[in-house]
């Protein structure tokens, strides 16, 4: 058995009046309206223990504590599963799963695998669900120098959604992606089906592709998803990320959008619009240990629950730009 | 002063150049061995080993940190070791493994190759013994 673990403590900072900033959209309060800067946006704390019971069978626990809907910091289990591995190239899994929705969703929390202080909120903001409970089968196929990771998986989950006034409980997920890598470049695919016991919103289906080619020297990085759902109609998001490496310090930059591409039958029209500017950089400073700094326009194009802000207040106005300054301390052990 | 100076600058530019000479020595040192029954493998193949791409081979460390461990992985990936953390920790937080198995030294991991058909290693040149197959390095 072994022990392992990771955290981050970050401070985030903004003097926008009209509404709070928040790093994930299931945060409650974030900083600009309710206080100008905060030490709980960022910051998380996960240990985790592999278990290896055979060469073939071995567990994962993985518990997390960081500040979600609740607001508070009451340690959640993400990971608890089971993976056997019939050959090296085909394993299957039971048990709690992370689900790998987008490019870093599985690691959104591990900071210090992270190039940029978070994921651009964007990107996550149509699936809030970080696990679901069930099995998932890893199949892995090489031809040539290409070789594909694809990954079945099936389950339940508690799903926040965004802007509304409900929370849905134990919809069911199905999720297939297959990951592409040609040697420092690598390709995403994802389609991911979510049917909440509610209805609305009903079915959500999601198309994803994402890109990397990461040489070493530099690495860029685009992801893209698209949703689908018959009440809150087509959302898209998409991002586009650069970085270098010069000695200790890595500075990116990126570039976040979305959008509601049509209406569905809740008649909203630009649910969670906004874009993101963004510039930072990543200083390797000891073993183990990151700091970054980044600094953000984040613009918001709607009032219908942009999507890096919560508690919207009278005086907000499409068009408000918010700046926000980040600084966040990593480290693994 | 100007003779002064010039002594400086010489001085530092034999500095350079030892230093040089010796980076150049000790990455020409390093081997990547394989068990002798085993297949050969490219230099892309030793690099997606390392960097968690294919986990058919069984990856075997030296101590992360080291000269070896630093020197390997900047020729073999073109990666620092802040670089390589990143990867493997992704790895592993992840569920899907478990970075590779340190040890101590090329005496032990040359035991290690020997004995597991799977296992890939890296050495000093003037380590290699016939319980092992050398792959070039690029």
């Amino acid at each position: 058995m072994t022990f392992s673990g990771f955290g981050t403590l970050g401070v985030v900072q903004s003097n926008y009046t009209q509404a709070d900033f928040i790093a994930t959209v299931s945060q409650p309060r974030g900083v600009g309206y309710s206080r100008s800067w905060s030490g709980t946006l960022d910051s998380d704390l996960g240990g985790q223990a592999n278990i290896m019971l055979s060469d073939e069978l071995t567990g994962v626990v993985q518990v997390l504590s960081r500040d979600t809907a609740d607001g508070n910091f009451k340690p959640t289990v993400e990971w608890a599963s089971l993976k056997y591995d019939f050959t090296p190239d085909f394993a299957v899994r039971v048990g709690r799963i992370l689900l790998p929705t987008y490019e870093h969703a599985d690691i959104r929390n591990v900071g210090y695998s992270l190039p940029w202080v978070r994921v651009p909120v964007e990107i996550t903001y149509a699936s809030t669900a970080t696990h679901s409970d069930g099995v998932d089968v890893m199949y892995r196929i090489r031809t040539g120098a290409v070789t594909q990771n694809m990954q079945l998986q099936f389950g339940t989950t508690e799903l926040d959604l965004p802007g509304l006034d409900f929370t849905l409980n134990r919809a069911h997920i199905a999720l297939f992606s297959d990951t592409l890598q040609y040697g420092n470049a690598s390709l995403h695919l994802l389609y991911q089906q979510t049917d909440p016991a509610q209805n609305p919103p009903g079915r959500l289906r999601m198309l994803g592709m994402g890109f990397a080619y990461e040489p070493g020297p530099w690495f860029v990085s685009a992801d893209s998803n698209r949703t689908q759902n018959g009440y809150f109609g087509d959302l898209v998001a998409w991002y586009v990320s650069a970085g270098m490496r010069l000695g200790h310090f890595s500075p990116y930059a990126f570039y976040s959008a979305m959008h509601q591409q049509s209406i569905g039958t809740s008649a909203l029209t630009k649910l969670g619009n906004q874009h993101t500017v963004a510039a930072g950089v990543r200083w390797d400073f000891v073993r183990n240990f990151d700091l970054k700094l980044q600094a953000e326009q984040v613009t918001i194009e709607s009032l219908d629950d942009p999507a890096s802000f919560g508690n919207l207040q009278p005086g907000a106005r499409a068009g408000d730009k918010d700046h926000v300054v980040s600084l966040t301390l990593d480290f693994l052990f | 002063m100007q003779f002064a100076s010039h002594i400086k600058i010489s001085a530092l530019g034999a500095l350079i150049l030892a230093l040089l000479l010796a980076a150049s020595a000790r990455a020409e040192e390093i081997v990547v061995i394989v068990n002798p029954a085993s297949p050969p493998l490219s230099k892309d193949q030793i690099a997606d080993i390392y960097l968690a791409r294919i986990n058919t081979w069984t990856p075997i460390d030296q101590a992360v940190g080291s000269l070896i461990y630093t020197e390997f992985y900047k020729r073999a990936t073109g990666r620092d070791a802040a670089q390589v953390k990143a990867i493997w920790s992704k790895i592993l937080f992840t569920g899907r493994g478990v970075p590779p198995k340190q040890l101590l030294g090329s005496d032990a991991v040359k035991k290690a190759v020997a004995a597991n058909p799977r296992a890939v290693g890296y050495i000093e040149k003037s380590a290699v013994d016939d319980s092992v197959k050398v792959v070039p390095l690029g």
